[in-house]
């Protein structure tokens, strides 16, 4: 599904995001990808739906070369990801169901289709209840499960999640794991960025350590170390 | 349009006076090209004859006109004739043509030349000549025109292309506020996989359909002033006011294709930055 080789990211002005970053992630894995800030999470997954583009290395992401991928190939790409930020891009004037049908317009479903698919995600992240709220209505973790069906409309293959529970406490963060590891069991591989021990132990699921752009560590059913 | 009304109605003017100088502009040449045309391919030079001389020596006047290789023709012109001719031409003036003693009009050679700048050199030629009473050119009046009508052209055209610039310049400018109002949407379109012509088309239309109501307004306000202008007092004296419908057609459609192209070139440009971000 991942495959990275020797992939470094160097920032104009000389500052190393990345360096020598090899490793690889099969279809259905749950992963942690952890390490301080600065460590290079984000980094790396923006190198995986090229929002960033490798200074050195070979990236394939779901059968796509991404390194040499052209850049108006690059939203053919996104379609086959779920892309889920740490601050939640919703739409202020829209309420949850149109942000959620909004992204199925986007990518081209019928409007019947689109009434159907929508509902069946609202039911999915549990948000049957908040469906009609505007974004300022919503809880931060009503706000990530949104996010989380946003970008479930396109049937991604991998769910990439940045921190999705960074501003989150304790109990939400645990409800949004235990919806990710829903997907995660109907098929869905997802990579996990965040630096919550508390949840990484818990779940003992592989993780990779980043530490000042390296891979330091990769755990199958790792710890936050 | 809704997030900017103020510019957006900026840029239509903008559109709108470029536009209308340049189907004014185009109509106004195509006018003044079709009147100088028939003036060039008319009467250049009048040589009025003196007629205390024998007819004889007009004869002999003309033969040695008809010589000259600028010359294309020269037509002999009776004193009847020019009767004829100012009669028709103060025909509603009667008590004028009541006073106008017709045996004073002298007889003339008109003389027409292969280039309607040669003009002066049959003057020169002419002058001296004892036959001859008065020499009167039209080239003089020809040359002072279309140096006029090109002044005239070169500016207006000048003064459209900055107009022009300025509406280009107004809508990349209206585009760039609307995409920075909506950066928070078109990041998230990228994110879900949105092309990035899929995201351009609003702008485009935007874009588009501004230019399309300025010109569109010009058009027709060119339309009506030509309309206007045939009916004129100029009209009816001095110039002729005739421009064909297929030309004022062909000129309607380059603008509203250019206008298209306009739009869709300053949408293009308008949102490259947001779209590459």
């Amino acid at each position: 599904m991942i495959k990275l080789d020797n992939v470094s990211l160097v920032f104009q002005g000389g500052s190393v995001a990345l360096s020598n970053v090899s490793t690889k992630i099969k279809e259905g894995e749950f992963v942690y990808l952890i390490g301080h800030s600065g460590s290079g999470k984000s980094s790396l997954l923006k190198l995986l739906y090229k929002e960033y583009v490798a200074t050195k290395g070979d990236i394939d992401v779901v059968g796509m070369d991404v390194t040499t991928l052209p850049k108006w190939k690059v939203p053919i790409l996104r379609r086959k990801l779920g892309i889920v930020t740490q601050e939640p891009q919703l739409l202020e004037d829209r309420t949850t169901f149109e942000n959620i049908s909004f992204a199925l317009e986007v990518l081209g479903y019928e409007e019947s289709e689109i009434e159907q698919k929508t509902s069946t995600l609202i039911e999915l992240v549990e948000l049957e209840e908040s469906m009609y709220k505007f974004p300022s209505q919503l809880s931060g973790g009503e706000q990530t499960r949104a996010c989380i069906a946003r970008a479930l409309a396109s049937n991604p293959l991998l769910l990439l999640c940045d921190e999705p529970t960074g501003n989150l406490d304790p109990t939400l963060s645990t409800q949004i794991v235990t919806l990710l590891e829903k997907i995660n069991r109907a098929g869905t591989t997802i990579v996990m960025a965040t630096h919550d021990s508390s949840i990484v132990n818990r779940r003992k699921k592989r993780v990779l350590q980043l530490h000042q752009g390296k891979l330091m560590s990769d755990v199958p059913q790792g710890r936050y170390i | 349009m809704r997030r900017n009304p103020l510019l957006a109605i900026a840029t239509i003017l903008a559109v709108l006076v470029s536009s209308f100088l340049v189907f004014t502009t185009l109509s106004a040449r195509a006018i003044v090209e079709n009147n100088t045309s028939r003036w060039q391919n008319g009467v250049h030079v009048v040589i009025f004859l003196d007629d205390r001389v024998t007819s004889t020596a007009h004869k002999q006047l003309q033969e040695t006109l008809e010589s000259y290789s600028e010359v294309r023709m020269v037509e002999y012109f009776s004193k009847s004739e020019a009767a004829e001719e100012f009669k028709e031409l103060f025909s509603g003036q009667q008590e004028l043509l009541d006073e106008v003693d017709f045996e004073t009009l002298p007889t003339s050679l008109r003389v027409n030349l292969n280039n309607p700048s040669d003009y002066q050199l049959i003057i020169e030629r002419m002058e001296g000549n004892a036959a001859v009473r008065e020499i009167r050119a039209s080239g003089e009046a020809i040359e002072r025109l279309l140096s006029l009508t090109n002044t005239l052209v070169f500016s207006a055209t000048t003064f459209a292309v900055l107009i022009g610039f300025a509406a280009f310049i107004l809508i990349i400018n209206t585009l760039r506020l609307t995409a920075f109002a909506r950066r928070k949407e078109i990041k998230i379109m990228k994110t879900i996989g949105a092309s990035s012509t899929y995201i351009r088309l609003p702008f485009i239309f935007e874009a588009v359909f501004e230019s399309l109501i300025g010109t569109s307004i010009a058009i027709g306000l060119g339309w009506s002033v030509i309309q206007y202008s045939k009916n004129s007092v100029i009209a009816q004296s001095i110039f002729d006011i005739s421009i064909s419908d297929s030309y004022l057609i062909n000129l309607t459609l380059f603008l509203i294709l250019s206008t298209l192209l306009f739009g869709f070139f300053a949408s293009f440009v308008g949102i490259r930055k947001v779209l590459n971000d």
